[in-house]
């Protein structure tokens, strides 16, 4: 990362202004930058830019009650919660391709503050076969109910580098997973 | 998944009890310009000091019996004011006492009340000040929005409409789904209890909202995250709340009415995304009963993908209640208690909570309401069935007004509730709510028509404090001396 130096007399301006007499009221407005690290979960959003949806499994055998098979965790944790050894990375995208469905869904029609999801934000919950937990995301098109099958879109062109570059659109189902 | 071990498990257990010995607030406001909150909190302690029957010689006596502060504040982004509790010690003199901020989103103020009660019950203070606040009026709604959307996962969660409500609506689309199976019944259940709520509130001079709704008006209201909508979810307030929590020896010897105050707290992950499933812990009033051990074996299974707590339940609340009821004896919440106040950030919520402490079981919550148990009075609004008119409700709820019509004013809204408790039990619910002066201190004239909303006889009430969408849960229980059920 390259070192910035901001200009924070026009970031931040200082000058007050007055809003009220008595009581005496003013504003104070202001536009700090905060520099965020991803820290150990930044694959999770290097995958993202790069087409792939990244979890993280315990490998711990001695992990209860997790034991031989794994949770897996996705948004992802660097720790186990159980164990707290560190998890490995996995790559999801196959099963989130072919299983996804939304769990819980809900149509935001007045997002607070400096939302950058389209109005109205379609945010979902979404389940994946083999993921032991059910991620918040949003629907990009389509028209969001309980169960519906969907896959994820990777926003690679143009990353914004926060979890806004993965979405999910629906799904067509095959016929034999229609079955199942 | 969580397995317990003994050690998760241990009954809390106070060393000696804890008395709740008097309480105070400020009224409430979305915009509140004419004061600083500082002004607000020694208002508040003047009311507890003042006018609570102490038998001191006014507000230096009663200082002199202070040992520590537990102050509760949760957002720093709101206030723009870091170490504020420094600042309010200040205000109420009680400088150099030990004294400590505490933060846990909504449930703030009853987590305030746990650390202040445990200091009391360990022997460390034999009087400690509970005092909780919020400011939320220095930005604007949506900005105000953006803010509480920071107590979600910034990287996975915020950024993802920047509002609660949504957080919410999540689960109240999949309890609407897997309990509510879809019926617009439950729709007007969610309904029902904002306009109960802001009835209440009607009758509150210290609440921010006088107007009545109907169910109507909560289904016509602009959508916020659909299925909830602005009548769903609860007020953005500025105000203060304060109670002081004794010893045995000093509680009698400030007063002649006493209550005593348990307080527990559990907690489950911040995100819902993490909330695998698991075994439902019993209640005790559950751990004998076939007929609801059978209905929650049945929960994950029949249906194929529900999981427990998922998206329908809140652990946190279940553990907190668990906790307590085992901590001060009840078996039965619905036949033990006089009278609740929860945590009604949204509808939604209130009905998930009155499952997670026992009111109902698991899938039944709008029962609570539709049975008429939390009302003082079914009321003859065309709501409910001709029958049910008029009944007395087993179990009256949040009748200062709860989130949705009195206030929410994050750090004061737990110690607010056990205010509004602590009068009932006292039978002084009249003296703060139907005097006329009581309006007149707000700016605001008496309504012709308030309610009476004294619970009659109440000898023990609950309060349910409650952060993030179920992060952080309290369960207080307060208890008429006489009415202490163990020894």
């Amino acid at each position: 990362m390259s070192k910035q130096s901001y200009d924070y007399d026009n970031l931040n301006p200082t000058a007050t202004v007055l809003r009220g007499l008595d009581p005496m009221v003013i504003e104070k407005p202001r536009a700090p930058i905060h520099i965020h690290t991803y820290g150990g979960e930044t694959p999770f959003f290097q995958g993202l830019a790069q087409g792939k949806l990244m979890a993280t499994k315990c490998k711990n055998r001695k992990c209860k009650p997790a034991g031989k098979e794994g949770q897996v965790f996705l948004p992802p944790r660097v720790y186990c919660p159980d164990c707290l050894e560190k998890t490995a990375w996995v790559d999801v995208t196959e099963a989130a391709r072919t299983t996804a469905k939304i769990h819980t869904h809900i149509t935001v029609a007045n997002p607070g503050a400096f939302n950058r999801v389209p109005v109205p934000c379609e945010v979902i919950s979404v389940e994946i076969e083999g993921v032991n937990t059910i991620m918040m995301s949003y629907l990009r098109s389509g028209k969001p109910q309980i169960g519906l099958p969907i896959q994820p879109v990777f926003e690679t062109a143009k990353p914004t580098f926060t979890i806004l570059d993965l979405s999910w659109e629906p799904r067509k189902v095959e016929k034999a997973e229609k079955k199942k | 998944m969580i397995k317990f071990r003994p050690g998760n498990l241990q009954v809390p257990k106070q060393m000696r009890p804890v008395y709740l010995v008097a309480a105070g607030q400020s009224d409430y406001k979305k915009r509140y310009p004419e004061k600083k909150t500082e002004e607000l909190a020694v208002e508040a302690f003047r009311m507890l000091a003042l006018e609570n029957e102490l038998k001191v010689d006014g507000i230096q006596e009663l200082k002199g019996y202070i040992h520590t502060a537990c102050y509760g504040h949760f957002a720093d982004h709101f206030g723009d004011q870091l170490l504020g509790e420094a600042l309010i010690h200040d205000r109420l003199g009680l400088d150099p006492l030990g004294n400590v901020g505490i933060k846990t989103g909504g449930a703030t103020g009853g987590s305030t009340l746990w650390i202040a009660a445990n200091l009391v019950a360990s022997g460390y203070s034999d009087c400690s000040l509970a005092m909780g606040w919020e400011r939320m009026d220095e930005v604007d709604t949506w900005t105000g929005n953006h803010y509480i959307a920071t107590a979600a996962d910034k990287d996975y969660e915020t950024e993802l409409g920047h509002i609660y409500t949504g957080y919410y609506a999540l689960m109240a689309q999949r309890y609407w789904k897997v309990f509510g199976k879809g019926s617009p019944a439950f729709r007007r259940t969610m309904s029902k209890i904002a306009v109960k709520n802001r009835r209440h509130a009607y009758s509150n001079p210290f609440s921010q909202t006088h107007g009545k709704i109907t169910v109507e008006d909560v289904e016509k209201s602009p959508i916020v995250a659909d299925p909830l909508r602005f009548y769903d979810a609860c007020l953005m307030s500025v105000g203060v709340a304060g109670a002081l929590l004794c010893s045995e020896e000093v509680a009698y010897k400030l007063t002649d009415h006493p209550v005593r105050i348990w307080v527990a707290a559990g907690s489950h992950t911040l995100r819902t995304a993490d909330r695998r499933h698991m075994e439902i812990p019993l209640l005790p009033h559950e751990e004998d009963d076939e007929k609801i051990k059978k209905h929650y074996a049945k929960l994950k299974g029949a249906e194929g993908d529900e999981r427990y707590p998922g998206f329908t339940g809140f652990l946190a609340a279940r553990m907190a209640s668990n906790y307590a009821y085992r901590m001060c004896g009840i078996r039965n919440p619905l036949e033990d208690l006089d009278l609740v106040e929860l945590h009604d950030a949204f509808t939604i919520s209130d009905i998930q909570t009155y499952e997670d402490i026992g009111l109902r079981p698991y899938g039944y919550g709008p029962e609570y309401i539709e049975s008429g148990d939390a009302y003082l009075k079914v009321p003859n609004d065309g709501s409910f069935p001709k029958e049910l008119v008029g009944k007395k409700g087993r179990l009256p709820a949040n009748l200062s007004g709860g989130l949705i019509g009195c206030m929410h004013a994050v750090g004061a809204t737990g110690i607010m509730q056990v205010v509004e408790l602590f009068w009932q039990l006292n039978k002084r619910w009249a003296h703060f709510h139907a005097r006329p002066e009581m309006w007149e201190r707000f700016g605001k004239e008496k309504p012709k028509d308030l309610e009476n909303l004294q619970v009659p006889n109440a000898k023990r009430g609950l309060a349910i404090s409650h952060a993030g969408v179920g992060s952080h849960v309290t369960c207080t229980i307060l208890m008429r001396p006489e009415a202490v059920i163990a020894k």
